[in-house]
């Protein structure tokens, strides 16, 4: 297998702050790559920085091999690195049909015709289908959820980087989603995945990587990083993780 | 839905014939052609502030400028250089687009409050220039507060009527482009939210700046239209804000981001001063403003905007 979206030593400073420092890792060609770390440890900064929100201070992404680093968020998108949002924003006054056209039609670059064909795919696999006509502020949340990874998946993305989709849903909701996305990998897309939920990422992720303060603090098998005592302290306290080592 | 229904083709088209025949209906009646004509030339005007400001949400401040160029532009080509009308009213709104787009790939990256002041000061700026540039420079080209007298033409106010005609029908055509079209609904996703639209692949810098430059070019022509019919132009008058003012209200008030809105603001705005100017002559624009507000009141989405989101419909 080989890396579908690297990252070398990307670092990101606001000011004095470095809010992403010198953070590498790759994504393998059709995996699921899980993200955790605690709140402003970078997560969302790194994502950003991946789809040209931000330009990196320093360092390097490749996609495909290609040097993507500092392009436009636009640019990115068709190349098919594409982000879905932690707060969602549908276009609202749009149906939810035409929401996910503008994702074919421009992120896909693709005709009018092929474009509504793809739309009326990607609706039907992401399960919103019922709701096609309704206007996109008038859905539920999971709906909107689906919208996002909608809009995103019809822009024919290669890599989908997942901030907190399941932000919100219920357990039902939450297995949904999962099952989702296993389909979504299977259609040969790679995911990262930011996520809260421990027992989602935990159990749908190939590869975990742990975030602390904008630095890498472990990479590695879901199992071997719930273990990693450095892990655990970052989540739960220097005394918790004493307790622990002495239990086990 | 994108898909252009033959009945919408046959309505166009409907109206086309119906705007080139009206002048024929009342040919003995120069008051009826002359309000007729301001008709369009409001929609035309307030429909290139819906194209830009109305499809994207960015709140143009002085679209104005754009008629104030073509104005000089037309008024300088045809008396200091002796052009015909028809080539320097063209060459207005090509040197309106020109001044567009640096100022628009400017502007543009400014949101909100921020690029309503940006654009109302460079609308203001340019009528400073026009005033002290003769004086500041020793030179005799836009003649300061006197003004450029234009060479009176022999056409009549038909003339001019299909003028204006021939550029408000072309502005009503882009709004159907829009109204159908990948690009619009780029336009219309910006207007939503615009980092979403950028990180779903749209090229949000690049549609912003041709809706912006696109309302340039027919607002400068316009311009150049109305300074050959008036004859007699001053900077305080062509980059009047009132004008910008005028095509902001009468586009809020017929819907923001709808093909009608410009249609049906413009029409009932300009109809109505009419009215009741010749009524109320002392304080119809008291009346004028009092209804204004009321419609806004009741109906905050202009009347198209209002409609369509009541009965959820498509006009077009």
């Amino acid at each position: 297998m080989s890396a579908i979206l690297e990252c070398k030593e990307v670092s990101k400073n606001f000011g004095a702050l470095a809010a992403v420092e010198a953070v590498s890792f790759h994504l393998e060609q059709g995996e699921i790559l899980g993200m955790i770390g605690p709140n402003g440890a970078g997560k969302t900064t790194l994502f950003n920085n991946i789809i040209g929100v931000y330009k990196p201070s320093r360092g390097k992404i490749l996609f495909q091999g290609k040097d993507i680093t500092g392009l436009k968020p636009h640019r990115i998108c068709r190349l098919g690195v594409v982000k879905t949002a932690q707060i969602v924003e549908p276009f609202r006054a749009m149906t939810v049909f035409e929401n996910v056209l503008v994702g074919a039609l421009h992120g896909g670059g693709m005709r009018m015709k092929e474009a509504a064909g793809k739309t009326d795919e990607v609706i039907d696999f992401v399960g919103l289908g019922g709701d096609k006509h309704k206007p996109s502020g008038a859905i539920t949340v999971p709906g909107r959820r689906r919208l996002e990874l909608a809009r995103a998946l019809a822009t024919n993305a290669k890599v989908l980087l997942l901030d907190e989709n399941m932000a919100g849903l219920n357990p039902n909701e939450i297995e949904e989603a999962l099952i989702l996305l296993r389909k979504i990998r299977d259609a040969g897309v790679s995911i990262i995945v930011v996520e809260h939920i421990m027992r989602a990422v935990m159990g749908i992720s190939d590869r975990i990587v742990v975030l602390n303060f904008g630095a890498k603090l472990a990479e590695g098998p879901p199992r071997e990083v719930m273990n990693n005592e450095q892990v655990i302290q970052a989540y739960l306290g220097e005394r918790v993780s004493a307790m622990m080592s002495e239990t086990l | 839905m994108i898909s252009i229904s033959k009945k919408a083709w046959t309505w166009l088209a409907l109206a086309l014939a119906v705007m080139c025949a009206a002048p024929w209906l009342f040919t003995e009646n120069q008051y009826l052609l002359r309000v007729f004509t301001l008709i369009i030339f409001w929609i035309g005007m307030s429909g290139c502030w819906n194209l830009m400001s109305g499809y994207t949400g960015y709140i143009d401040f002085g679209p104005v400028v754009y008629f104030g160029i073509g104005s000089y532009v037309t008024a300088i080509g045809m008396t200091k250089f002796g052009g015909s009308f028809f080539f320097c009213a063209p060459l207005a709104g090509i040197i309106a687009g020109i001044v567009a787009l640096p100022i628009g790939a400017v502007a543009l990256r400014l949101r909100g409050a921020y690029f309503a002041i940006a654009t109302f000061a460079f609308a203001e700026s340019m009528k400073q220039i026009c005033l002290e540039f003769d004086r500041a420079f020793g030179v005799s080209l836009f003649e300061g507060s006197h003004g450029i007298t234009l060479p009176i033409s022999s056409f009549e106010n038909i003339f001019f009527y299909y003028c204006i005609l021939i550029v408000t029908f072309a502005v009503m055509m882009i709004h159907f482009w829009i109204e159908h079209s990948k690009y619009g609904l780029g336009l219309k996703a910006i207007h939503e939210a615009e980092d979403s639209a950028e990180i779903a692949g749209v090229n949000t810098m690049a549609i912003k700046l041709r809706a912006y430059i696109m309302s340039a070019i027919f607002i400068g022509i316009l311009g150049g239209i109305e300074a050959y019919w008036i004859t007699y132009i001053t900077p305080s008058d062509v980059f009047n804000v009132h004008k910008t003012v005028q095509m902001v209200i009468m586009t809020l008030l017929g819907g923001m981001g709808t093909f009608f809105g410009p249609v049906v603001g413009a029409s009932f705005l300009t109809i109505l001063s009419e009215v009741l100017g010749t009524e109320f002559v002392e304080n119809y624009l008291i009346m004028v403003g009092a209804i204004i507000i009321i419609i806004i009141l009741i109906m905050p989405k202009g009347i198209v905007g209002t409609i369509k989101e009541k009965k959820n419909i498509r006009f077009i």
